[in-house]
């Protein structure tokens, strides 16, 4: 409930932002790396859709990309390796007007923090998730990950690493309840801000994979890419991707793909050349799970209080003598 | 000849009314009911939309189920397919037709109670397990309510009733709203008193320590430490003031107030908000409107605080002139309904002359109004009857007011349009209700049957008017209740057995005649024909309207009716009731046309667009015909648009040649990465897009450039031609910038 009054009001003092209201401390990011297009698209969407700072949380773990939220001027929570999504559920669960965004990368998301992964895409809250895949853990100066490609030579695989490269894309596609899936590359940056502004409209668990250049470790991962125009496949549709005339005319492999399509969106998204970038899925109707599970209750401060007590007590170690004989039993 | 001597007297008898006698016999005792309710005689043996059960508790608690439901929903849970399931399913039906002759016997009880009462009435001596087994499928029932049947008190009771669940359901969202608000308001006074000095007191201190190590600390030197510095009060008073008085208003608002929990002390009491007359609802609205307007506001200060929104230089002044008058509709529409339930026969007392009004005032208030007779003579004494006018007029003028949510129905249809009345009350703003019961009439039918026939013979038509639905007329207006709503009168099979004992189907229409037959105070216009005397002169009513005035005199109209031994009868109609059958039907087209049907400004057009085509297409064969080498008509298509691509095959048109010897950057595909800016952040600077463009080519140096354009991930920086034609290693340079021209 909003009475049309403080509605009235709030757009009366109405707010507007610039790009800088929303740029945080100077990023610590090697220079050329592909998370600075990243942290553009999301302060442009910021702007663009007039987020309120002190309404929008970033959350994010561990890694080069999970410094995420020190770079953005809204609130933010750097967490623990791989566990961004179930601090992100739990901020959203405690507070649904806030809007928020999970930064992960895939050591994070892919290798440490799966199973939270799969779990937060069955969940389908309503947050906007973006995996920065490098393909390598960067911040811990070049191991592989689960998404490097076989062959991938990297201090824990001087040989080149062993596995065939898991694709986050298909993993997410195939959990209960995925209600968004999109997939963007950092050096198209108009399609990357048009990807995760749609990933935000979503009102419901968007996950999007964003191919990221790491030039530190490894500088020539996405060369041909970036070279051949005709290596990426755009998706697009009514209800997808609009690809601008200017860009229409580097990127002409192009395939029109309706995003409710779910097979299809497998198939599209199993492919790794060309890379597919643009709307994969999109299902608003599955339902959100602050939708399904009341949390509409009222928590009063004293019940936090309460309900925290006795959580606490479940793992307090009580002094000899004390009340512990009460509580242990 | 006899059969022209017959004839003379029946035409006597319609045009005159008078003229029973021999072959011409009073309806009055002959117990006649219209031929088409023959099957409807004993209702308690039929399955049928009533009696209702009023939900009150359970997942469907607030919704409104026919008692056949509810039975069929027991069944499907307990009788299996098969023979026990049978003789269960036996037991149960027989069940339901005891409640049902419970209820219209005039026993008012619970749904419960009613099953209990009934399975003992059950119960028989040689088989003691019928009243276990019937009373153990009643534990299995998962609701309970009031059992209500079609009678003068039911609809202000199922209005009520859904009213109930309306206020129950827009009470729960705002005292969640509201209770979530102080919640937080109560947190920002929380938070500057924990950050205060008084927060930050030995007792107070303690007190935030759970029991175990509260002996293990000294809270007087933590408080020594910890009050260092603090802030007197970090809320300024004003603002301190404000949140106080929002949440406190809140905490005692009276409009929704949760009566399922008790009543703390000093909690304000519940309101209320059903009334029986217009005046007093009126009055109570107006005495607590200041109050509404009161919390309104401290609603609208409550979210700006709770979200740091509050500007005090441009709100302060708002606030301080909010009164009822900056009330808008939204704004009510979070409050509680008004409802009115005006006791039948009440309509014309004084304390609801001021109905109309309210509703035209927009008042947040729902009434129903309740039509006891249908027979009226009109006023101007000339002797002709009218029907429902005084409804209908009731009705018409509150559609007419515009914001008004209005529905008309016989009580009979009340289940059927009970979703239509529970959407009154979501409608923000006015509602008229008004039902037709049917008690004030001295009918041969009960009150069920009289008011199905009311609506079928569209004596009371139902329709509902949502000023919200849609942009047209079309879209806010529905007559889809009403059985055949494109039809004159409903049509309907009769099946019945000739003399020599033969199946015959026949179409019987159900006209306002065959209703007014019901009621006996029209016997004297009615005059049963006995068998022998039936003639081809005598025409069914819907028929003889159809003639013209000549065809129409030469002919008597009369209706089907069955006896009390269900035998067929003729019952020939007066000119007076007949001239009553055309109003009726008269005033039914005009609501035909207000819901779409047969609308006579589109008939218009359509025969004027029609016309006018065939005109063209007549003018174009001519045209064909006159020229010696006729095209098919297809290829009339010029030849440039037929060739013409599809917009969405067009290749992309190629970008505008740019001068290779000038300096320039893609913008457009700049992923910000900051090498160029690392180099020269006075030559490369981003745009409010945090793209990279030259705003200074000679802030620096041809090599500073080409370095850019070399360090540039996706190599957008084109450094074409130097400036400074003097700049040192010239050459070299160039050649490195060949592949980025
Ligand atoms: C529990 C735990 N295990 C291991 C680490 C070490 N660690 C830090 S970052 C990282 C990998 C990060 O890789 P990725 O998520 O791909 O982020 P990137 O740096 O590539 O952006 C690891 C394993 C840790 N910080 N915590
Ligand atoms: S190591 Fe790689 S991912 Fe990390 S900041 Fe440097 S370039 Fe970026
Ligand atoms: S070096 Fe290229 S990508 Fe990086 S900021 Fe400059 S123009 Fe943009
Ligand atoms: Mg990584």
């Amino acid at each position: 409930m909003t009475m049309p009054v403080t509605q009235c009001l709030i757009r009366l003092h109405e707010e507007h932002h610039q790009l800088e209201d929303y740029q945080g401390g100077v990023p610590r990011w090697c220079s050329g790396c592909g998370d600075n297009a990243i942290l553009t698209a999301v302060q442009r969407l910021c702007r663009d859709e007039g987020l309120a700072p002190e309404r929008t949380v970033f959350v994010s773990g561990i890694g080069c990309s999970s410094r995420f939220p020190h770079y953005m001027k809204t609130y933010g929570f750097h967490g623990i390796h791989g566990r961004a999504f179930p601090i992100a559920q739990g901020v959203k669960m405690a507070r649904p007007d806030l809007a928020v965004f999970v930064n992960t990368g895939d050591g994070d998301c892919c290798s440490i923090g799966a199973a939270h992964w799969i779990h937060a895409i069955r969940y389908n809250m309503n947050l906007t998730a973006i995996l920065h895949d490098n393909q390598v853990y960067g911040l811990t100066k070049k191991q592989a990950s689960p998404t490097s490609p076989i062959g991938t030579k990297s201090n824990t695989t001087p040989r080149g690493s062993y596995l065939q490269a898991l694709n986050p894309l298909t993993v997410t596609l195939g959990v209960t309840n995925v209600s968004f899936v999109a997939q963007a590359v950092d050096w198209i940056p108009e399609l990357l801000y048009d990807i995760v502004r749609k990933a935000y409209l979503h009102r419901g668990f968007s996950f999007v994979r964003i191919l990221q250049r790491c030039p530190e470790w490894l500088p020539k991962q996405f060369e041909p890419w970036l070279h051949d125009p005709g290596k990426t496949l755009l998706l697009t549709h009514r209800d997808g991707l609009a690809v601008p005339p200017a860009l229409a005319r580097t990127y002409r492999n192009q395939v029109e793909h309706d995003p409710t399509d779910l097979d299809r969106a497998r198939e599209i998204a199993s492919s790794t050349d060309p890379i597919p970038v643009g709307i994969l899925y999109h299902n608003p109707a599955v339902p959100c799970y602050e939708d399904v599970h009341g949390v509409g209750e009222v928590r009063t401060a004293e019940q936090v209080r309460r309900g925290l007590e006795a959580e606490f007590d479940k793992v307090t170690v009580w002094p000899q003598g004390g009340d512990g004989a009460r509580a242990a039993a | 000849m006899d059969t022209v001597a017959r004839f003379d007297e029946q035409r006597l008898f319609h045009s005159t009314g008078r003229g029973h006698g021999a072959g011409l016999d009073p309806v009055d005792g002959l117990g006649l009911r219209p031929a088409p309710l023959a099957g409807y005689r004993d209702l308690a043996r039929l399955r049928y939309d009533f009696p209702l059960v009023l939900v009150a508790a359970g997942p469907a608690g607030g919704e409104v189920r026919s008692l056949s439901a509810v039975i069929d929903g027991v069944l499907r849970e307990v009788a299996p397919r098969g023979l026990e399931g049978e003789r269960l399913r036996r037991h149960v039906l027989r069940l339901e037709r005891e409640i049902r002759a419970l209820a219209a016997g005039g026993t008012r009880s619970t749904l419960g109670e009613l099953w209990t009462q009934a399975s003992q009435r059950l119960a028989s001596p040689q088989d003691p397990s019928v009243q276990q087994v019937l009373s153990g499928i009643g534990d299995k029932l998962d609701l309970d309510g009031w059992v209500v049947d079609c009678d003068g008190g039911m609809p202000a009771d199922v209005v009520t009733h859904l009213w109930q669940a309306a206020q129950r359901r827009k009470g729960a969202s705002f005292r969640r709203a509201v209770d979530r608000l102080v919640v937080r308001l109560s947190d920002i006074l929380r938070a500057a008193f924990d950050r205060s000095a008084a927060g930050r007191q030995p007792d107070t201190l303690r007190a935030t320590l759970g029991g175990a190590y509260r002996d293990a600390f000294d809270f007087g030197a933590l408080s020594k430490l910890l009050v260092r510095n603090v802030p007197q009060d970090e809320l300024a008073p004003a603002r301190r003031q404000r949140i106080e008085w929002a949440r406190d208003v809140l905490q005692s608002q009276p409009f929704h107030v949760d009566e399922r929990l008790p009543a703390p002390p000093g909690a304000p009491a519940q309101l209320a908000f059903r009334f029986t007359d217009c005046a007093s609802a009126v009055e109570a609205y107006r005495a607590r409107l200041p109050r509404l307007a009161e919390v309104v506001k401290a609603i609208a200060i409550a979210e700006l605080e709770a979200d740091g929104r509050y500007v005090e230089a441009k709100d302060d002044p708002f606030f301080a002139h909010f009164d009822e008058s900056a009330l808008s509709p939204e704004d009510l529409a979070l409050f509680p309904d008004y409802l009115v339930c005006i006791p039948a026969g009440e309509n014309d007392a004084p304390r609801n002359a001021g109905l109309m009004d309210m509703l035209s005032s927009g008042l947040p208030v729902k009434v129903l109004v309740e039509t006891t007779d249908l027979v009226e003579e009109a006023a101007a004494g000339t002797g002709h009857f009218a029907f429902g006018v005084r409804a209908a007029r009731l009705a018409n003028t509150a559609t007419g007011l515009g914001g008004v949510y209005v529905v008309q129905a016989a009580a009979s249809n009340l289940y059927a349009m009970r979703e239509r009345i529970g959407r009154a009350f979501e409608h923000r703003g006015a509602g008229l209700l008004s039902v037709y019961v049917g008690t004030g009439a001295p009918a041969v039918l009960p009150p069920y049957l009289l008011c199905a026939a009311a609506m079928e013979s569209r004596a009371f038509p139902a329709f509902a008017y949502d000023p919200h639905a849609g942009t047209t007329q079309a879209a806010r207006f529905v007559l889809a209740d009403n059985p055949q709503p494109e039809a004159d009168w409903p049509v309907a099979p009769l099946d019945y057995a000739d003399e020599a004992m033969q199946r015959v189907r026949q179409e019987v229409p159900f006209t306002v005649a065959d209703f007014l037959l019901c009621d006996r105070r029209y016997a004297p216009h009615f005059a049963r024909v006995p068998r022998e005397r039936w003639n081809d002169a005598m025409v069914p009513a819907d028929e003889w309207l159809a003639l013209d005035a000549k065809r129409a005199a030469d002919r008597v109209p009369y209706v089907l009716a069955v006896d009390g031994d269900d035998v067929l009868q003729r019952v020939v109609v007066d000119a007076k009731l007949m001239q009553a059958v055309v109003c009726t039907r008269t005033f039914w087209h005009r609501l035909q046309e207000q819901g779409g049907i047969h609308n006579s400004h589109a008939a218009i057009l359509v025969a004027r667009e029609r016309a006018q085509w065939e005109a063209a297409a007549k003018a174009a064969q001519a045209a064909v015909q006159g020229a010696p080498a006729a095209q098919p008509s297809g290829a009339a298509v010029p030849q440039e648009a037929a060739a013409a691509p599809a917009a969405g095959d067009a290749p992309a048109p190629d970008a505008p040649a740019r001068d290779p010897d000038v300096a320039w950057i893609e913008t457009a595909r700049c992923p910000s990465c900051n090498e160029c800016q690392t180099i020269n952040d006075r030559m490369f600077k981003y745009d409010a897009n945090k793209q990279a463009y030259i705003a200074d080519l000679k802030a620096g140096t041809y090599r500073q450039l080409v370095e850019a354009a070399e360090s540039c991930q996706v190599a957008i920086i084109h450094p074409g031609k130097p400036w400074n034609p003097d700049e040192p290693g010239l050459d070299e340079l160039l050649e490195r910038a060949k592949p980025f021209r």
